[in-house]
């Protein structure tokens, strides 16, 4: 496969890389580093890529288990990952500022829940595949799928529910 | 679409019950400007998953094999240079060049020189009596 035949390939999944990784990671610089590490991965087996029944699957897959290792590099060294993305870039009117807030609580609430419920959500909310492709890409039944789809939209509803009642999360 | 349908699909949607293309309609609805105001707080969510699914990767993918084929090169130079160094020594002359025509001549050459190395040797050893004082001190304290 030429390189930019590879590039062609991976362009209408690249985003949807590094969006998962950016969930899972947080950091900006984390998440786009994943993205470039699962891609060249791919790229040097690329004579393997035949092979694959899906190739955008199993670059998903590849970046949860990249993600979920970095996850863990983390942990044991002790280290937080350090990330400043919750900040409005654009200069902007008040209400708009305050709109952007609200939806980052959305993020933040996000982000707090466990990664298996962070990963569906985002996969299925954002990314919109169906449950069966998720349950390819995480290597889980799709029971498993629904089950934890439906605990982290709900503990997502209760936490905006405490936010709207009390503008504290 | 009706309210009524609205908060049903909702129910379903947090039961994780929905079609992709049902959640694509509560996407579309509660993306709208005005929402009622008990389903206000909803209204972040869906907001929320539509403008995160805009979000883009920035850098550009580089596939730099460039680097792994450096490497290779490094190697690939390293061999020749060994190689070469093998076939230059080896043919380099390594034969002693003859100066003198006579074979006694040539010896009593040798001779001079090698009076002249142990003179010098016997010169310099004179130097080192003097080591023996520090012997001597020594035996002195230590007995």
């Amino acid at each position: 496969m030429k390189e930019r035949a590879f590039i062609t390939l991976t362009n209408g999944f690249k985003d949807k890389l590094f969006r998962l990784a950016k969930r899972l990671l947080v950091s900006n610089e984390e998440a786009e580093d994943a993205t470039q590490e699962v891609l060249l991965k791919l790229w040097k087996n690329k004579g393997k890529m035949a092979g694959y029944k899906n190739v955008e699957a199993f670059a998903m897959t590849m970046t949860k288990n990249y993600c979920f290792d970095k996850l863990k590099a983390k942990e044991t060294a002790n280290l937080k990952i350090v990330h400043s993305n919750y900040k409005d870039e654009r200069p902007s009117l008040q209400r708009q500022v305050e709109a952007k807030d609200s939806l980052d609580w959305v993020g933040k609430i996000l982000n707090d829940l466990p990664e298996q419920q962070r990963m569906i959500i985002q996969l299925r909310d954002i990314e919109q595949y169906d449950n069966a492709e998720i349950a390819e890409m995480l290597k889980i039944n799709e029971t498993a799928v629904r089950v934890a789809l439906s605990r982290g939209r709900k503990k997502i509803r209760e936490e905006l529910l405490k936010k709207h009642n009390y503008g504290i999360v | 679409m009706e309210l009524s349908n609205i908060e049903k699909l909702l129910e379903k949607y947090f039961e994780g019950e929905t079609t992709i293309s049902e959640e694509k309609e509560l996407k579309v609805y509660f993306t709208r400007e005005t929402v009622p105001s008990h389903l206000e707080r909803y209204k972040d969510l869906f907001q929320y998953f539509s403008e995160e699914s805009t979000i883009k990767a920035t850098k550009d993918l580089k596939l730099n094999t460039s680097r792994k084929f450096t490497y290779a090169w490094i190697g690939v130079a390293a061999s020749v240079a060994l190689i070469a160094g093998i076939f230059l020594t080896r043919t380099a002359p390594s034969k002693s060049v003859d100066t003198f025509e006579d074979p006694e001549i040539a010896l009593q050459e040798t001779k001079k020189i090698l009076n002249m190395v142990s003179q010098y040797m016997n010169e310099g050893k004179q130097e080192l009596v003097y080591l023996k004082e520090f012997e001597n001190t020594k035996n002195k304290f230590i007995k």
